[in-house]
């Protein structure tokens, strides 16, 4: 999953339209999987370095856990109802949203485009 | 270069106690099929059926922008009001236009909160249509989220309102589709949203009512969406159960907005339907 993270981010990296979006987002978001952590340490839109736990001494602000088995159905090209969306995920019981919601929100479709950008392309699939 | 066939005009009609100048369009000629955009967007959503030569070949298509949504603007002195949608407003709204446009008992399609006052009108004004499409429609949904996240000072509404129903677009509509309609939510006027919103999530007058519906006379057809996670098959099921007579078609591929995000995958669950009405 370390290696997805980095993926996510070096995939960042080249989303000029996403620097844009997150051009106000610096903040570290906790992304845990099967009880692993990952700290995401953003920085004016970018990842500036993914942080493994586990860490209790980490502050952020607002965290996503769920499974490993929904996210990479999450990441293919055409997820089954429910694992298609993060807010879905929650909604079907598979993920959960923790600490501050509102500034999940405010930024909410950056930090969903960010987080899809590993999704397999359909094109590439069909 | 092409010229779509679709046509706009304005007709103003009096409202709850407003006079209200709305924007609608129309294509096609035949029976008339009156159709409801959903919350926090405006008749774009309709497009492709309005652009459908086989459909409006024997249906006259018209959809309208609800006062303060898309071309319709907000009635005098709302610079000063806080835009709150009710049941009585939106059915009279809809009834206005019926009798504004001269149109003779249509078919009533309403998607997400069109298909709420659908089924309202269903149950308080059937005499004014023939039938109706409940689509992306239940009873009651009450919100899991925060109606005030969409009008902030401090944030972009219409962009969080995008962002949130994003969650409602299947991952099989073609991605300009999915743009476009997020796109209508983006635009939409500070507080439009959460207003409509209110009527949706908090507003839970048909809850105890549809058993009046008599689809004997006019006839109730639910269409839902898989990836529908504001309405899901779940609750379109549940409220289809309590109308006696009503049917329901679920879509595998389709979420909340049918017949902008997946105008492909929709069209022949919405001609299936109008195959339905009288």
């Amino acid at each position: 999953m370390m290696e997805r993270m980095r993926r996510i981010q070096a995939m960042l990296d080249a989303a000029p339209h996403l620097h844009r979006l997150g051009a106000l987002f610096s903040e570290t978001v906790l992304i845990k999987v099967d009880g692993d952590e990952f700290y995401l340490v953003f920085d004016k839109g970018r990842i500036d370095r993914v942080v493994e736990g586990p860490s209790k001494k980490t502050p952020y602000r607002f965290g996503f856990i769920t499974d490993g088995a929904a996210l990479e159905e999450f990441w293919t090209a055409t997820p089954a109802p429910g694992l298609h969306d993060i807010f879905a995920m929650v909604k079907i019981g598979r993920a959960e949203i923790v600490g501050d919601m509102l500034l999940l929100v405010r930024n909410l479709r950056f930090f969903k485009e960010v987080l899809a950008l590993p999704r397999a392309r359909r094109e590439a699939v069909e | 270069m092409s010229i779509e066939q679709i046509t706009g005009r304005y007709v103003t009609v009096e409202a709850a106690g407003r006079r209200q100048r709305i924007y609608f369009e129309e294509a096609g000629q035949g029976r008339p099929v009156l159709c409801l955009h959903t919350a926090g967007s405006d008749t774009r959503q309709w497009r492709h059926i309005l652009n459908d030569p086989e459909i409006t070949r024997g249906n006259r298509i018209i959809a309208f922008d609800m006062p303060w949504h898309g071309k319709s603007l907000p009635p005098e002195g709302f610079m000063t009001e806080e835009y709150l949608l009710t049941t009585e407003a939106y059915m009279e709204t809809v009834l206005a236009v019926v009798r504004g446009l001269g149109l003779d008992r249509p078919v009533l399609a309403g998607v997400s909160m069109g298909g709420r006052i659908a089924l309202q009108l269903a149950v308080h004004h059937p005499d004014a249509f023939s039938g109706f499409l409940a689509i992306e429609a239940s009873d009651f949904q009450p919100a899991w989220y925060d109606i005030d996240w969409f009008q902030r000072p401090d944030a972009h509404g219409g962009e969080m309102g995008a962002a949130l129903v994003s969650t409602n677009i299947s991952p099989h509509a073609p991605e300009a589709e999915r743009a476009n309609t997020l796109w209508m939510f983006m635009q939409s006027g500070p507080g439009v949203f959460r207003g409509d919103l209110s009527f949706y999530t908090r507003d839970d007058s048909l809850v105890g009512q549809l058993h009046r519906i008599d689809t004997a006379r006019t006839p109730v057809h639910f269409i839902v969406g898989a990836y529908d996670f504001t309405c899901t098959p779940e609750d379109a099921r549940r409220t289809a159960d309590q109308v006696a007579g009503a049917t329901l078609a679920v879509m595998d591929e389709v979420g909340h907005f049918p017949m902008s995000e997946h105008p492909e995958a929709f069209r022949p669950f919405f001609v299936e339907g109008l195959d339905r009405m009288p």
